[in-house]
């Protein structure tokens, strides 16, 4: 598997292609797919997300209860939103909870993806019961735990010794900390496999020259494994970090914002003011703000890590 | 590689066992027993009756008509991603046009762009389009938040073709045409086998588009159907995870019959 | 100045057409209920009430040639998709409300058809029912909706096994309950049982506490608009003893986590974990669906206790009067819609309903109770509403649905301490009334 320089180049697109320009020696014309190739997929991805897209940032700026027709007021939603403790709270709730999810699952993942890379027999068993919480929606993994952690009916009422009077859900501390829990329960099998794939493609000549130099296996591994793993972390920092912010299903069902506010998170809100207020306009301006935070997210991560610049080191490898 | 036992890693690997091991043998033993026995004795106990009460009551709640939407939703998605994505893949691959670079600028930024994001519009264009509660209308926005991610998947891929074998193609006075079903398609295989994993997964998955954009029981997925069963039996607790473990029959199944197929094709997920 | 937007319905038209164009490539699409199928889509909330429904709509299509078609939407997410596919092409015929300010903004947005047309060639459609009743679905004047389940006044109920175990009897009044509270919390009971995780059985103590403190004026008055109401010197009595009760610990620690949708809060009562639940009186139904031993041996009811020195007269009840069938203007049946409304007040309807429980609200409904399947149960309600001088709808219901999230939020946060009283005050003064 020529597995760097493939996420690097897909991340180069269409423009290094075209500064690769086709060799010298070639005497016969290559024909090309025209543009007309990508426009079924391009019409269809405009169709249903690009024009809805532009319809948020329109309705962003308008009042509209799904009853009447619309009215433009202006930045009124805007100014009101920013204005809003539940909104700043919601703001600060996301990012405490994509945080909590980088911090709890970067580590883990890792340590079980190198692991789970190594080639012994128990541990390809073993893998196959991980994985399993990857292969379930985040609608049954929400549903399994409220059911498991059910203050009255689940294991809290069963274990007061671990649990004291059992209610997870009705404090902030535990019930972020259910939250929390929860995604990396989800999550860290999805990394873990990240990690495992990278880590089976670092050369073995890389080990082996270490060892020849007396280095120890935590040197190695901090010395080796680390740096070599570094596209992935970001690839994988990146997957968490807009799979965070758009958080849906687990509060839905765990918590459904509360107690009280406590766990309403952006898009949770979102969903709080244009489906239970029926205000698309305030609805649809949390929603815009939500894309631009992933965007900009994402690209500082980029390019904090120089991931960009990375790639272009890289395009000689392979 | 003779290397010395990895003791950190191995002690990490038993905790993550215990903690995934053990809420799964809850929720089996859980779904074996009778309501009375899990209420009288709780959940960590060992069950002392068997029953497969929890998983026919499930079934009769109207679970067997959800496979069969979540099945249709799946494989129409999966569909719609093979048509669209090989073509878009090469031309971003082989293309030079700026137009093919625009779109493919396009489909980056969509990465960004969530479901929730622009659940509102979508709910006015599908029920415009007279598709509000039909499962066609679950089905376009699915496949449409597949695209970005599966261009990038398989124009990875294809881009590790080489160039001298379109030249050989070219000699022999293949057309652009050809050359996508004679070369590009038979050797974008394993990009192809990880965008059915991944858009598999997405639809299979699916729940903020069913949620808002169906209501009744003829259009209901499974993943809504669990939510409605647990808003309504949400304290029949080994009934709601006889319900969770039917919901995720299917795609154990699949995972334990085609477990390498599946990992990799995840593992493509994540750019590999 | 407000301008009226063209751009979002133009761009949302080309997006359409192109999506019908998209769509005649993608083949046909798979069922689901369509907006004209040549039949009457009834929409109702999903519960145990629906079998009635269900038989009701069963003999309508026995004798019409256009076929009734029940769908339903389950409780907990009833208003929200109500509200979101009302102004659509696949909106129901009619469907299931709770008549004042859950129809109110539909009546604005003109998508209500006015039944006076309807009742003028059939009278019966408003002389069979009692009146009161009727004229909750009055909205500037004009009929638009038939009561179409029972009348249901909010009650306390009870569990006689675990009351008469501690050696307490029903409250009469509030001390009495506050004493009951106490020993039943003693006993390691919770003293009453509460889903909170739904929010609206919580707000029906702040209703009936109200009532009792205040009477009726002080909510007509801050529904009308006149904010300052919320400041008065019985409101704020009012939260102070709801404060106190929670803090007593009356409802023990987890009922944010309890739901009665669920059937979470029922089950508390029913096996005894618990002593007292306030709730609509359709929670005996719901009891003898889930637990019938418990039902029919240990059930018991009150009326909402007295409350000493308030100006709120005891009799009066809270609730919701009924619910009710509205009709939407863009019906393509409005013939077969007003043979349909006419079986609300059938003999076998009023049967029905009062089988499992429920207390219609037809003129002759009193002939009926004691024939019925509960005729002790259906007798007290009937009393009590009849007997009461006033009838307090549910504040969530009586405020439009934009409102109620809002309102549900203050609601939770006063009972759980995350807004103290003035908290509460200014969260309520900042719903919109209209």
């Amino acid at each position: 598997m020529t597995t760097q320089s493939t996420s690097a180049r897909t991340a180069a697109g269409p423009r290094k292609e075209s500064r690769r320009r086709p060799p010298a020696s070639s005497t016969t014309k290559v024909g090309r797919p025209g543009f007309a190739w990508a426009l079924p997929a391009a019409v269809f991805f405009a169709l249903f997300a690009i024009v809805p897209l532009i319809m948020v940032a329109v309705l962003s700026f308008m009042s509209w209860d799904g009853l009447s027709s619309p009215e433009f007021v202006g930045t009124d939603n805007w100014s009101r939103l920013i204005d809003d403790p539940v909104m700043l709270k919601s703001i600060w709730l996301t990012l405490l909870l994509t945080a909590l999810g980088v911090v709890l699952q970067t580590p883990l993942s890792i340590l079980l993806g190198v692991w789970a890379a190594g080639h012994q027999r128990n541990r390809a068993v073993l893998s196959v019961i991980y994985f399993i919480p990857l292969l379930l929606s985040a609608t049954a993994v929400s549903v399994l735990w409220r059911a498991l952690l059910d203050p009255n009916f689940g294991i809290p009422a069963d274990a007061t010794w671990l649990f004291g009077d059992g209610n997870l859900f009705g404090e902030q501390a535990t019930a972020i900390g259910v939250l929390a829990f929860v995604s990396t329960w989800q999550f860290t099998p999805f990394h873990t496999l990240i990690y495992q794939g990278a880590a089976r493609a670092i050369p073995p000549v890389l080990y082996q020259a270490a060892e020849i130099d007396g280095a120890g296996r935590y040197r190695q591994f901090f010395h080796i494994t680390l740096p070599q793993l570094r596209t992935s972390m970001i690839t994988s920092m990146i997957l968490m970090i807009v799979g965070g912010l758009t958080t849906f299903e687990t509060v839905l069902i765990l918590t459904q914002g509360g107690p009280g506010t406590d766990t309403t998170i952006s898009a949770y809100y979102m969903y709080d003011k244009a489906f239970k207020s029926f205000d698309y306009g305030t609805g649809s301006a949390i929603a815009l703000a939500l894309v631009v935070a992933a965007t900009v997210i994402s690209l500082i991560v980029v390019r904090v890590s120089g991931y960009d610049k990375m790639r272009s080191s890289m395009e000689g490898v392979s | 590689m003779r290397r010395r036992p990895n003791y950190l890693g191995g002690a990490g690997s038993l905790v993550w066992l215990f903690l995934v091991g053990l809420p799964l043998y809850v929720m089996l033993a859980a779904t074996l027993r009778t309501r009375q026995d899990y209420a009288e004795n709780g959940p960590v106990s060992i069950p002392d009756s068997f029953t497969l009460d929890n998983y026919t009551g499930a079934f009769d709640s109207g679970f067997g008509q959800y496979f069969l939407n979540t099945l249709v939703v799946t494989v129409s998605v999966i569909g719609i991603v093979l048509v669209l994505v090989p073509p878009l893949a090469y031309a971003i691959v082989r293309s030079r046009g700026r137009a093919t670079s625009a779109i493919f600028r396009l489909f980056l930024l969509g990465l960004a762009i969530p479901a929730q994001a622009v659940i509102v519009p979508m709910f006015y264009l599908i029920s415009e389009a007279g598709l509000y509660d039909n499962l066609l209308g679950v089905i376009l926005p699915t496949a449409a938040f597949c695209l970005p991610m599966s261009a990038l998947i398989l124009s990875g891929t294809m881009r590790d073709i080489s160039p001298e074998l379109y030249e050989a193609m070219a000699m022999d006075g293949a057309s652009p045409r050809r050359m996508f079903f004679q070369l590009v398609v038979p050797l974008s295989r394993g990009g192809l086998s990880t965008i059915v994993v991944f858009s598999a997964l997405q639809a299979w998955n699916g729940f903020l588009f069913p949620l808002v954009l169906t209501q009744s029981d003829a259009t209901k997925v499974v993943t809504l159907g669990l939510y409605n069963f647990q808003t309504e039996h949400g304290i029949d607790i080994p009934g709601l995870l006889g319900a969770v473990v039917l919901s995720m029959t299917p795609i154990l199944l699949v995972y334990l019959f085609a477990r390498r197929a599946l990992v990799q094709g995840l593992m493509g997920v994540g750019g590999k | 100045m407000k301008t009226r937007a063209r751009l979002p319905r133009l761009v949302a038209t080309g997006a359409t057409l192109a999506l019908a164009l998209s769509l005649a490539a993608c083949g046909e699409g798979d069922g689901g209920a369509s907006s004209d199928d040549g039949k009457i889509h009834v929409l109702v909330y999903g519960d145990a009430s629906n079998k009635v429904e269900q038989q009701i709509v069963d003999t309508f299509n026995k004798t019409s040639d256009v076929k009734a078609v029940l769908d339903t939407i389950p409780g907990a997410d009833y208003q929200k998709k109500l509200q979101t596919i009302i102004n659509t092409p696949q909106a129901p015929d009619i469907f299931f409300n709770w008549g004042g300010g859950s129809i109110k903004p539909f009546v604005k947005a003109d998508l209500l058809m006015p039944l006076d047309d309807m009742i003028k060639k059939n009278p019966d459609l408003e002389k069979k029912f009692l009146p009161t009743v009727f004229d909750n679905a009055v909205v500037d004047g004009k009929p638009y909706g038939i009561p179409m389940r029972g009348t249901q006044p909010v009650l306390l109920f009870h569990n006689k096994k675990v009351l008469e175990e501690v050696g307490v009897q029903p409250p009469k009044s509030w001390g009495e309950l506050l004493a009951a509270v106490e020993k039943l919390k003693d006993e390691g009971v919770t003293p009453i049982a509460l889903g909170g995780g739904d929010v609206w059985p919580t707000q029906m103590w702040f209703q009936y506490l109200y009532d009792r403190i205040a009477g009726p004026e002080l909510f007509e008055k801050a529904i009308g608009g006149d904010k300052s109401a919320w400041e008065s010197p019985d409101s704020k009595k009012a939260l102070d003893m709801i404060k106190e009760l929670v803090d007593t610990g009356a409802f023990g620690k987890n009922y944010d986590s309890v739901k009665y949708t669920n059937g979470g809060s029922a089950q508390l009562v029913a096996s005894g974990k618990a002593g007292f639940e306030l709730m609509g009186s359709w929670y005996y139904s719901q009891q003898l669906t889930d637990h019938p031993d418990f039902a029919e041996k240990d059930l018991g009811y009150t009326a909402f206790p007295a409350v000493e020195g308030g100006k709120g007269d005891a009799a009066n009840v809270a609730g919701n009067t009924n619910n009710y069938y509205s009709v939407m203007k863009k019906t393509k049946h409005p013939e077969a819609v007003a043979e349909f409304l006419k079986l609300m007040y059938s003999d076998e309807f009023v049967k029905a309903q009062l089988d499992i429980g429920n207390l219609p609200t037809t003129t002759d409904t009193d002939e009926f109770i004691d024939d019925s399947g509960t005729p002790e149960y259906s007798r007290f309600q009937y009393d009590l509403v009849a007997d009461a001088p006033s009838f307090q709808l549910s504040w969530d219901q009586a405020y439009p649905q934009k409102a109620s999230s809002d309102m549900h939020k203050a609601v939770q946060q006063f009972f759980n301490g995350q807004l103290d009283t003035d908290g509460f005050i200014q969260a309520m003064q900042a719903l919109p009334t209209e």
